[in-house]
């Protein structure tokens, strides 16, 4: 079995194969850029840099972030019980805290199977640059640590406007220490996501939901009949934006090429085909099927236009509830299984965390629970959060 | 999804697939037939489509010319190159 980690030094602070780390190579868990050593760091990582982190080394992921909790990287052959490689070394005390990207839900997943806290800020907040794209219009770069007091410094330390990043926001900070109290908030527990889970799992949801009460919370069941078609939305639209990205990897420029080769077209084929994996493959020939003439339309525009449906949903529902809970997982562990069922696997588990990536809004995984809250409502979160984990003590 | 079509996102992608593998990709096709449905239960009739998730307009840089990295620099990171270029096989006979 390999390492969760790539050690790079003795810091505090473990970074995803994702993100871009100058002079040490980055994959994104994938063959197809092994070697790639990259000329430049992410933007994320530069400031938690400046901001006092010292990187401790590159944290495996599956291939683009594109699985349950990274099961399809190199590290975890041989293991039955899955855990993401980020969240891991923070349960065990080896890093302080993690920057990660969540494109598919897969940090909020290993936060909750590590017991430990990840946060997707809300879409634009802190900058892109610097990380490896899959679906631009949906994926950040979060913070995981212990707790929501360490997730909140470090998310502080990365986020604010970056003009190297097209889709930032003008914001040049976020103060995230200004949440209201919690005594008199409304939350919400989705009915349709927290009907899916185990009973294991809807107790987590119980308790942590009677914890919010005892802080003066009301809590209540809420119905959203969209769930199901923002995880078709959202599918659709990751798989597009995928296909595009991935495109660029051909083995000529950086990166993975096949030995095995007599021509252009050999070399092209040659080196995608042994450099991605059967998850990937799948993504990016789904992506570009619902781009295709006869598809576009009624797949991948008809997506975006479930996207916009489900954005003022949740928006009316903010209006009543400062957030919403619901399960990141659908159980609280995973087990090992074949790439042959990860396209359908990831996607049944995808449902829990398919809304914050579709339409951009902040999602915190504390304690085993998924909150949501409005589009810079993250404040609210880490005060929920705090505040909940103050009433273990 | 019939397999001629697979074949031709196949070629459109630069990949190819094993006989299971084949027979993986066309499960996940039909699959997600039947999950696109659930979206024909949204009413999405006089719906914009929503590009982006928050509000943006495109920025545009000064047009200026700069190397932010060296030729040298740039080609190191490549699987074969020459001195000057990247290397792949010949194109033109």
């Amino acid at each position: 079995m390999k390492e969760y980690i790539t050690k790079i030094g003795s810091g505090d602070l473990a970074v995803d194969d994702t993100l871009l780390t100058k002079g040490v190579e980055t994959t994104a868990g994938s063959k197809i850029l092994s070697g790639f050593v990259p000329l430049f760091s992410a933007e994320a990582v530069e400031r938690a840099v400046k901001a006092g982190y010292t990187v401790s080394g590159k944290t495996n992921v599956g291939e683009f972030g594109l699985d349950l909790v990274g099961e399809f990287s190199n590290y975890n052959d041989g293991d039955e019980v899955l855990r993401g490689a980020a969240a891991e070394l923070i349960a065990k005390g080896e890093v302080k805290g993690a920057l990660e990207v969540d494109l598919n839900g897969a940090p909020r997943r290993a936060a909750t199977l590590s017991g430990t806290d990840f946060i997707k800020p809300t879409y634009g907040t802190v900058s892109r640059y610097g990380i490896i794209p899959c679906a631009c219009s949906g994926e950040q770069v979060g913070a995981a640590a212990a707790n929501a007091a360490e997730t909140k410094k470090l998310l502080a330390a990365v986020a604010g406007h970056d003009g190297k990043d097209g889709t930032s926001l003008p914001a040049e900070a976020y103060d995230y220490s200004c949440g209201k109290e919690p005594a008199g908030m409304k939350a919400g527990i989705i009915t349709q996501l927290f009907e899916l889970a185990s009973e294991e799992t809807k107790a987590v949801i119980k308790g942590y939901a009677e914890k919010l009460k005892a802080l003066g919370v009301s809590v209540e069941e809420v119905s959203v009949e969209e769930i199901a078609a923002a995880q078709s939305a959202w599918q659709i639209l990751m798989a597009a934006e995928t296909c595009n990205n991935v495109s660029r990897y051909d083995g000529v420029k950086f990166g993975y090429r096949t030995p095995n080769y007599k021509n252009i077209d050999e070399l092209y084929i040659g080196s995608r085909t042994e450099g991605m994996n059967l998850l990937t493959k799948t993504t990016v020939l789904y992506g570009s099927d619902v781009l295709s003439k006869g598809r576009y339309f009624t797949c991948y525009d008809k997506a975006l236009k479930v996207r916009r449906v489900v954005a003022e949903r949740f928006g009316e529902l903010f209006k009543t509830y400062d957030l919403l809970l619901a399960p990141a997982c659908g159980k609280t562990e995973y087990k090992k299984y074949d790439i042959t069922r990860a396209f359908e696997t990831v996607y049944g588990e995808s449902v829990f965390t398919a809304v914050p990536n579709l339409i951009g809004i902040p999602a915190m995984v504390t304690k085993g629970v998924q909150l949501m809250a409005g589009h810079f409502e993250e404040k609210t979160l880490f005060k929920i959060a705090e505040s909940a984990e103050g009433t273990d003590k | 999804m019939e397999k001629t079509k697979l074949d031709g996102l196949l070629s459109l992608n630069e990949l190819q697939l094993s006989e299971d593998e084949t027979a993986s990709v066309l499960g996940a096709f039909e699959f997600m037939e039947g999950q696109e449905k659930i979206m024909d239960g949204i009413n999405t009739e006089n719906v914009e489509v929503m590009v982006h998730v928050m509000p943006m307009e495109n920025v545009l840089r000064e047009d200026v010319r700069e190397q932010p990295f060296t030729r040298e620099a740039l080609l190191e990171g490549a699987p074969e190159h020459t001195e000057d270029s990247w290397q792949v096989p010949r194109l033109v006979k």
